[in-house]
């Protein structure tokens, strides 16, 4: 679709809302039609917890859960888009955002946003993904870092760990030392998306320059520079360490081995937080806090989720989109929903010092805030926020195969990256 | 013509007419949409702007599709190769007329009725050397015990070969059994009479006898090797890395994850070549030996 028609479809939308509000009929009620991939555990709580609230505030909630990947959930939205009967919301996220509403009409929600003065306190690289193409058209709903070590509390005990460590070498040295008390080192699973994760955790503790180059900018200097070699020679240690049977395994198989000290350190997103609580685990269970970072200062690898909204004719779906648009963006939101899934509230206002929030959360929200300040933020790879789909998963096939292939020297790792780079770009 | 006549000649084109319409309207209109959208530029949705072969040359490409080529090479050879010989050692087991035949033949037939799904998933714990066969023997004592194919880049492919052959001996074995059933008693107690031994019996006069069941079934069992999609899905989800994948694995990625309908479509039209392959001198076989039979007729 070329730039032209989609202003036109912009400009067709902002004409929607300007129009006199329809009004709804006698007795009906606002009403949304949500799609998430967050079925269960404690994403499924959080969600249906926001249903509850919605219905509180006189809507309709209809949620329907595709489980699995992100991927699976937008099969069903591709589907229901052709089909021309799309969710009046659906989950989505980084620049998937801007290519999927390419695809079918998505809500302006320019005037929502300025009335509720919501700009001003989300991070930038949040609005700029929001807004693709000048309107705002989705919204963030939790963030999490994605650069955020767990160490097992009972495994620091053995090898007299008491706080974690600042940068790889010091990283290095503990996980050395675990190994040698008959302790797995690295507790991470061997699924494709947690072997990209590792490198992109790397990477980001190398350098967030270069990662900002190599892999959001897929600058060619920057993919073979040293930085990106020192990445996957850090890749490679994390990949000895790991567990033989991890290959195809999601992380949580080793949940419990991890929590009674068998294995020792764990690279992962803030959700595993959430999790950990939905498993009935105590914040006494694990240390947390940002992982490595070479030089010693604040850096911030960011996973986001957005709700974005689609075009529907029906009062009621307006009226409900509306409805819910409000309830996201309000202030009391975060403490709502995050607390639940073990995120940071994307509104950097939030008060955390409530008592749903975690040290852990409040520690990954202040380090958020320093990294917006510093313009050390960075957009996770893994978890397609740097990069659409295809070239993301062309890299990660790459980093997937390194992973399980001790074979692959980091040289050749980083010359296969950046020639899949090239292949897809 | 009585009604009920009339009635009679018609009903038998009721019964086939709309099935086949519709199977072959499906199959065929869904084939022809494919390779139409192959040819394209579509991404996301399908966008009908010409793009030539390029989507063909892009994924002939890509390491994905060349390892996902290999593996079914390896596959679907060592697949055929083991599942016909176990199927057939099976039969001819079963066909000494033992006892409790009807027993052996459901438990041998019994892993076809599981879902390959079901499959993946137990073969994919008993293989795997933290849970499964390794950890038993280290268990009972056997420390130096290694058994890792699942977990080995190398050997990954071939730990589906063993899940693959354990879910289609059964079936291979159902087949073959009924084709040496039906093997003329006549010839072979004429094999008795010239005093041919078992073993030289079956090698000489009813494995020539069963040629074709033994065609067909290679046949079919290929175009199992082809399509397979849910056992490496459930079993090693393509890995360790990329290792295990399989074109059709490597279809669904480019087409419903990384949102590249066309060079999915690409790979999924060389797929269906790839069947072509197998069936198109079947077929030309097949008419060879109904020429041959009516030429000595």
């Amino acid at each position: 679709m070329s730039i032209v028609s989609r202003r036109m479809l912009l400009a067709g939308s902002a004409a929607v809302l300007a129009a006199p509000r329809v009004a709804l009929a006698q007795g009906e009620k606002p009403k949304v039609t949500v799609i998430s991939q967050w079925s269960a555990g404690s994403d499924g709580l959080a969600i249906t917890t926001l249903g509850k609230r919605f219905e509180q505030e006189g809507g309709v909630w209809e949620h329907n859960p595709v489980p699995g990947f992100t991927t699976e959930m937008m099969n069903k939205l591709r589907a229901q888009i052709i089909a021309g009967d799309p969710p009046a919301v659906s989950q989505l996220k980084g620049p998937e955002i801007a290519a999927w509403s390419k695809v079918g009409a998505v809500v302006d929600l320019d005037a929502q946003v300025k009335d509720a003065g919501y700009e001003a306190v989300v991070p930038v690289e949040l609005a700029r993904l929001s807004k693709p193409y000048g309107a705002w058209i989705a919204l963030p709903i939790q963030a999490y870092r994605i650069n955020t070590l767990f160490v097992s509390k009972k495994a620091a005990d053995r090898v007299g760990v008491s706080k974690l460590p600042v940068t790889w070498a010091e990283f290095n040295a503990i996980a050395e030392r675990m190994k040698a008390a008959g302790i797995t080192p690295v507790a991470n699973g061997g699924l494709k998306w947690d072997d990209g994760m590792k490198w992109e955790i790397a990477l980001c503790g190398v350098s967030p320059d270069a990662y900002r180059a190599a892999v959001m900018q897929l600058d060619d200097k920057a993919l073979k520079g040293p930085e990106v070699l020192a990445a996957f020679g850090q890749l490679r240690k994390l990949s000895e360490w790991s567990d033989p049977g991890a290959p195809g395994q999601h992380y949580s198989t080793f949940l419990a081995r991890f929590m009674n000290g068998e294995m020792g350190m764990l690279l992962m997103g803030g959700w595993a937080q959430g999790v950990f609580k939905h498993a009935g685990f105590q914040p006494s269970d694990y240390l947390i806090g940002p992982a490595p970072q070479d030089d010693g200062k604040v850096a911030f690898d960011l996973n986001s989720d957005e709700f974005i909204f689609w075009q529907k004719k029906e009062p009621e779906y307006r009226e409900g989109q509306k409805l819910l648009a409000k309830i996201v963006m309000a202030k009391d939101f975060g403490p709502m929903y995050c607390a639940i899934t073990g995120s940071i509230p994307v509104r950097t206002d939030t008060d955390l010092s409530t008592e749903g929030f975690s040290d852990g959360q409040r520690e990954a929200a202040r380090a958020m805030a320093e990294a917006v300040q510093a313009n050390r933020v960075v957009l996770s790879l893994a978890h397609n926020m740097a990069q659409p789909n295809q070239i993301a998963a062309a890299m990660i096939d790459v980093l997937t195969e390194y992973v399980h292939d001790g074979r692959i020297s980091p040289e050749e790792g980083q010359k296969r990256l950046a020639a899949a780079v090239d292949n897809a770009r | 013509m009585s009604w009920r006549d009339r009635w009679g000649r018609v009903l038998p084109h009721l019964a086939i007419w709309p099935p086949i319409v519709i199977s072959c309207g499906y199959v065929l209109g869904f084939s022809a949409w494919t390779i139409w959208v192959s040819f394209t530029r579509s991404t996301l949705m399908p966008d009908y702007a010409w793009a030539g072969l390029r989507n063909y040359s892009s994924m002939l490409a890509t390491n994905n599709w060349r390892i996902a080529c290999v593996n079914l090479l390896i596959y679907g050879a060592c697949f055929v190769v083991f599942a016909m010989t176990i199927g057939l050692l099976l039969a001819v087991l079963i066909d000494q007329r033992i006892r409790a035949e009807n027993i052996y033949r459901a438990i041998f037939l019994y892993p076809l009725a599981v879902s390959f799904v079901v499959t993946g998933t137990v073969w994919g714990w008993l293989l795997n050397p933290s849970i499964g066969v390794q950890k038993l023997m280290h268990d009972l004592g056997w420390t130096s015990f290694r058994f890792e194919w699942l977990i080995d880049p190398n050997m990954a492919i071939y730990a589906v070969v063993i899940a693959g052959v354990w879910q289609a001996a059964g079936f291979a074995m159902a087949l073959l059994l009924a084709g040496l059933r039906s093997v003329d008693v006549d010839l072979l107690k004429a094999a008795q009479i010239d005093g041919a031994g078992p073993v030289r019996t079956y090698l000489r006069v009813i494995f020539p006898a069963i040629g074709p069941v033994l065609i067909a079934v290679v046949v079919m069992l290929l175009q199992f090797a082809i399509k397979t999609y849910d056992l490496v899905a459930a079993l090693t989800g393509g890995g360790p890395g990329l290792s295990s994948t399989l074109p059709t694995l490597v279809i669904y990625d480019f087409m419903f994850q990384r949102g590249e309908l066309a060079r999915g479509s690409a790979a999924a039209v060389m797929l269906l070549g790839s069947l072509a392959i197998v069936l198109v001198p079947y077929g030309l076989y097949r008419l060879w030996r109904r020429r041959a039979a009516s030429a000595h007729a």
